[in-house]
């Protein structure tokens, strides 16, 4: 007797089962016993065009495909990258750069000055008369260096020339492209150039295959310098999912992963053969007043009192919300710069403490006395109530929302804290200068944060008047300031350069545009039992990877081989690449890899379809049938 | 008459495309916050590049008619833009590389669902009152009600991370020192696909098997039931030619309208389990405001229900000439 339904699922189940078999990926090219490091991150790469980038895993990726002219060193110090020396002029205005003999692309071409000369013309170029290159974020590193300048006199020198001294040009991000590669690409086009895979550079490792969730590197064959024991680099994605990747991690997916949160951390900190690193960052979170003053704005003028912000700032109890919101990972914030930032940070002057009896005080001083039911009064005569939002991309703002709202409270103003979605609040706190200010920037006080460069002008240029309605949160406008920036940009010299900083930093904070909350810890953590040889970056207090540039995946050196000397060196540099046995095994394989997602990717939703109606035909025409045969069985 | 069912039916799902394609644009420019605006949150970033931003997306150009008119006549040639988030990639290829991962996912899902659901119902069904009625009723009820993410950390957590048997997350393991060839390969894929895909299945079991049981008990009243009986048929015989293929009818509808989802997924379900599939990508689209992937994968949604509702249709009128008239 026949089984329609049995066949029928059977059918449907076989065609699936064809399915599965014909949309597997090709299998990739791959060579045997290759060493894989795999890191994971909760960004997802948005472009391996270094121009197209907004995100860390996007300059993560970039520093390992290409050398910067200057690289960043373990302590972000200027190292050999592209050039391998340089001497800057007399007169200190031009820098000769040697480019390091006989360096080749990953492909084999030489790599020569005139890859520079081209890179920095398309910078210079596209930034002229007010333009920008790619989404801009690189453009700050020449700009602000006064380069008038760059030509290439033979194939092993670059001479830049600026207007001004500077020393800044050790220190920019720009990667340097190959021209043969990318010779059309030009101002104009470079944010529609993709870079595929596998992309081409003189960096460690270069991209040779690149999904929606994972970008794959492999070694450099031509790579100038000492590479790690890791054959190939897989970089992970968890957008929105911080604790699958936590779940990966802890069942040995993956070997190193970057910001989980702090309750996954402090579980990970006792885990067998990790090390769990809670590391300075070069960020902070801070609560942005709304101040600005000419239309619009916040729902008080009390705001733009420099005094009413400062008093708020005693009643902030800055250590209770590091220990009960981030668990103790952040240190407590006073300026604008960083103490990563070393060289830059200086702690201002009378740092405020949290006393809510000074609030107070500070307060009825300020002239903002209590009204009827104890809520503070403005200068016109408004009760003072507070809106406090915070972006909904990290749930320790909300936390921390609740607690101000507690010690404002306290001090008679009153805050309705909101959560608002990302896009939303960055377009409340961003005036539109095409349109009248009057019911734009509709917010009084916002919790986030920001993340900085090496180079101190990123953090600092965001509170300039000049960045109202592109990146200022605070509409704060002071004209000292603002000339104390151009000052400290055209030092000479750092001494001088660090005297404006640290003025501009003792501003900031007597004027209490941000009240900056904490300095946030960088947290990552990593296994131990295959990978040995981990570097942090700062050496001390720094962590391995998400740092700036790619030297330590360089050290990393094989667990499982390594025989652990008695003095247990942690920068411990593995043997030149092709001269160890366990990279000469491996060296000559790692040619372009066929980037086989791109067609299979295509054809796949096509074969699909075909399937899928194949499939639903099947049922069909099994449906009629059976409907035959049950009405010729009721006709027996 | 036939044609001319088929006619209105399909002109019916020609009109809704065309309304959504509409909505579409509509729907995600009133949401609050601009694409140019998540750029902001770089401090290098300047006036100028907003400016350049805004151009290059087209978001300078009045919102009705320029962008809608654009909109409309890439849309009707196939063009569904560029990515904003995925810095120049054409919308479709962001699209095509998500589909497939999704489609299995949920297109096994549903088929194991179908055939357990269905399988349970029609037993529990059958044997009213019996322990498996019981205590497959009861299951079926608190599965119906769980949301799959719980489902899935449950899973994730028992079968991954406590006994470590599959993989928590994506769908291959990425380069290593892997066997490549094609066995190990599809082993590799099963691996990643065992847990997602039992979370799916167990998520939809309960209401196959509820509708099913609750359709089998009503057929099994009617009167052609009585009269099988009477002619002496035996009952598994009933059930087979004469209960089950009635009993199905309601049934065909839910698997045609779930088959529509299959291409929406749950997004719960690949965030957990971070499968790269349009859940995910829906998620990722939405924090960055990338527009054109979002109205991409609102269109692939809306024609895949569309579509699987005029198929429902269809098949419904085979089966029931009513509904032709």
């Amino acid at each position: 007797m026949r089984s329609p339904l049995c066949d029928r699922f059977a059918r449907t189940l076989a065609a699936f089962g064809l399915a599965l078999a014909a949309l597997l990926p090709a299998a990739a090219v791959q060579a045997k016993d290759i060493l894989t490091l795999r890191v994971g991150t909760v960004e997802s790469l948005d472009s391996l065009n270094p121009f197209e980038t907004a995100l860390n895993v996007g300059y993560e990726v970039f520093t390992l495909n290409y050398d910067l002219l200057v690289n960043f060193g373990p302590n972000n110090d200027p190292v050999p990258g592209f050039a391998d020396s340089w001497t800057q002029s007399a007169d200190q205005l031009s820098w000769t750069f040697h480019i390091r003999d006989g360096m080749k692309w990953s492909d084999g071409q030489p790599a020569t000055s005139a890859d520079v000369v081209y890179t920095y013309n398309l910078e210079l170029n596209g930034t002229k008369n007010g333009g920008v290159v790619g989404l801009g974020y690189l453009d700050p590193y020449l700009k602000d260096s006064f380069v008038t300048g760059v030509t290439a006199p033979d194939p092993s020198h670059v001479v830049i020339t600026t207007s001004r001294p500077t020393t800044k040009l050790t220190h920019s991000y720009i990667p340097i492209v190959p021209q043969h590669i990318w010779k059309n690409v030009t101002p104009a086009n470079v944010a529609n150039f993709a870079n595929n895979v596998p992309v081409v550079g003189t960096g460690p490792y270069q991209a040779v295959e690149s999904t929606s969730q994972y970008v794959r590197l492999v070694r450099n064959p031509y790579y100038w310098g000492k590479q790690g024991a890791e054959d190939e680099i897989v970089i992970q994605y968890y957008p929105s999912a911080p604790d699958t990747m936590v779940a990966a991690f802890k069942n040995s997916e993956l070997d190193y992963i970057h910001s989980p949160s702090a309750e996954s951390f402090n579980q990970l900190k006792t885990a067998k053969n990790t090390v769990a690193l809670a590391s300075e960052g070069n960020g902070f979170t801070q609560l942005n007043y709304n101040t600005y003053t000419k239309g619009g704005g916040a729902s008080t003028t009390a705001l733009q009192d420099p005094a009413f912000r400062k008093a708020l700032g005693y009643a902030i109890d800055k250590p209770t919300l590091i220990q009960k919101v981030l668990l103790g990972y952040a240190s407590p914030g006073t300026t604008q710069v960083p103490p990563w930032e070393t060289n830059w940070h200086v702690e201002p002057n009378d740092v405020r403490q949290f006393n809510i009896d000074t609030a107070n005080s500070m307060l009825d001083a300020a002239g903002y006395p209590r009204g009827p039911n104890g809520t503070r009064i403005d200068r016109q005569g408004k009760p003072i109530n507070l809106r406090l939002y915070a972006p909904n991309t990290d749930p320790s703002y909300a936390k921390d929302a609740q607690f101000i709202q507690g010690w404002f409270g306290q001090v008679g103003i009153k805050v309705s804290a909101q959560v608002l979605d990302e896009g939303t609040l960055v377009t409340d706190e961003a005036l539109d200068t095409t349109k009248p200010a009057k019911g734009q920037l509709n917010y009084d006080m916002v919790i986030w944060g920001w993340v900085g460069d090496p180079d101190p002008n990123a953090l600092l240029q965001i509170l300039l008047t000049s960045s109202i309605g592109s990146t200022s949160d605070s509409q704060w406008s002071d004209p000292q300031y603002d000339q104390l920036y151009v000052q400290q940009n055209e030092a000479a010299n750092d001494a001088d350069r660090k005297m404006y900083i640290t003025q501009m930093q003792q501003i900031f904070y007597d004027q209490a545009p941000y009240d900056i909350l904490y300095y946030d810890n960088n947290l990552d953590t990593y296994h131990t039992d295959k990978f040995a040889g981990w570097q942090n970056q700062p050496v001390q207090g720094g962590a391995p990877f998400f740092q700036d540039g790619s030297i330590n995946y360089t050290l990393l050196t094989d667990a499982t081989k390594a025989t652990p000397a008695p003095s247990a060196s942690v920068n411990a540099e593995p043997t030149a690449a092709g001269s160890g046995g366990v990279a000469a095994s491996v060296a000559p394989a790692p040619a372009p890899v066929p980037t086989d997602t791109g067609s299979s990717g295509s054809a796949l939703p096509l074969i699909v379809g075909v399937i899928a109606i194949a499939a639903l035909l099947v049922v069909f025409i099994m449906m009629t049938r059976r409907r035959r045969a049950a009405a010729a069985e009721d006709d027996e | 008459m036939g044609s001319r069912y088929l006619i209105r039916k399909v002109v019916g799902a020609c009109l809704t495309i065309f309304m959504i394609v509409i909505l579409n644009f509509v729907l995600f420019r009133m949401m609050p916050g601009s694409p140019d605006r998540i750029l902001l949150r770089n401090p290098n970033v300047t006036a100028d590049a907003m400016a350049a931003a805004r151009i290059r997306w087209g978001l300078d150009k009045p919102l009705i008619p320029d962008q809608l008119v654009d909109y409309l006549e890439s849309t009707a040639s196939g063009d569904l833009g560029f990515s904003f988030k995925f810095h120049g990639e054409p919308v479709t290829d962001v699209l095509a590389g998500r589909i497939w991962p999704t489609v299995i996912l949920f297109g096994l899902g549903e088929v194991l669902a179908i055939i357990f659901g269905l399988a349970l119902g029609a037993y529990s069904g059958w044997r009213r009152g019996g322990p498996i009625d019981y205590i497959g009723n009861g299951v079926s009820l608190i599965l119906y009600s769980m949301p799959y993410f719980v489902i899935g950390i449950l899973i994730l957590g028992v079968f991954a991370i406590g006994l470590h048997w599959f993989p928590t997350s994506g769908m291959l393991t990425v380069g290593g020192s892997g066997d490549d060839s094609f066995p190990s390969q599809l082993l590799d894929f099963l691996g990643h696909l065992a847990l997602p895909v039992t979370t799916v299945a167990i998520g939809l079991i309960g209401q196959y098997s509820i509708l099913m049981r609750s359709s089998v008990i009503e057929t099994l009243g009617e009167d052609y039931i009585t009269t099988a009986r009477g002619k002496g048929l035996t009952s598994g015989r009933i059930l087979r030619s004469h209960a089950l293929p009635n009993a199905l009818l309601p049934a065909v509808t839910l698997i045609a309208i779930n088959l529509g989802y299959v291409i929406g997924g749950a997004i719960t379900v690949e965030v957990v389990f971070n499968w790269p599939g349009l859940g995910t990508l829906t998620v990722t689209a939405l924090e960055a405001r990338d527009y054109p992937v979002l109205q991409g994968i609102f269109l692939l949604l809306s024609i895949s229900v569309v579509v699987a509702n005029l198929i429902a249709d269809l098949i419904y009128g085979r089966l029931d000439p009513r509904v032709r008239s």
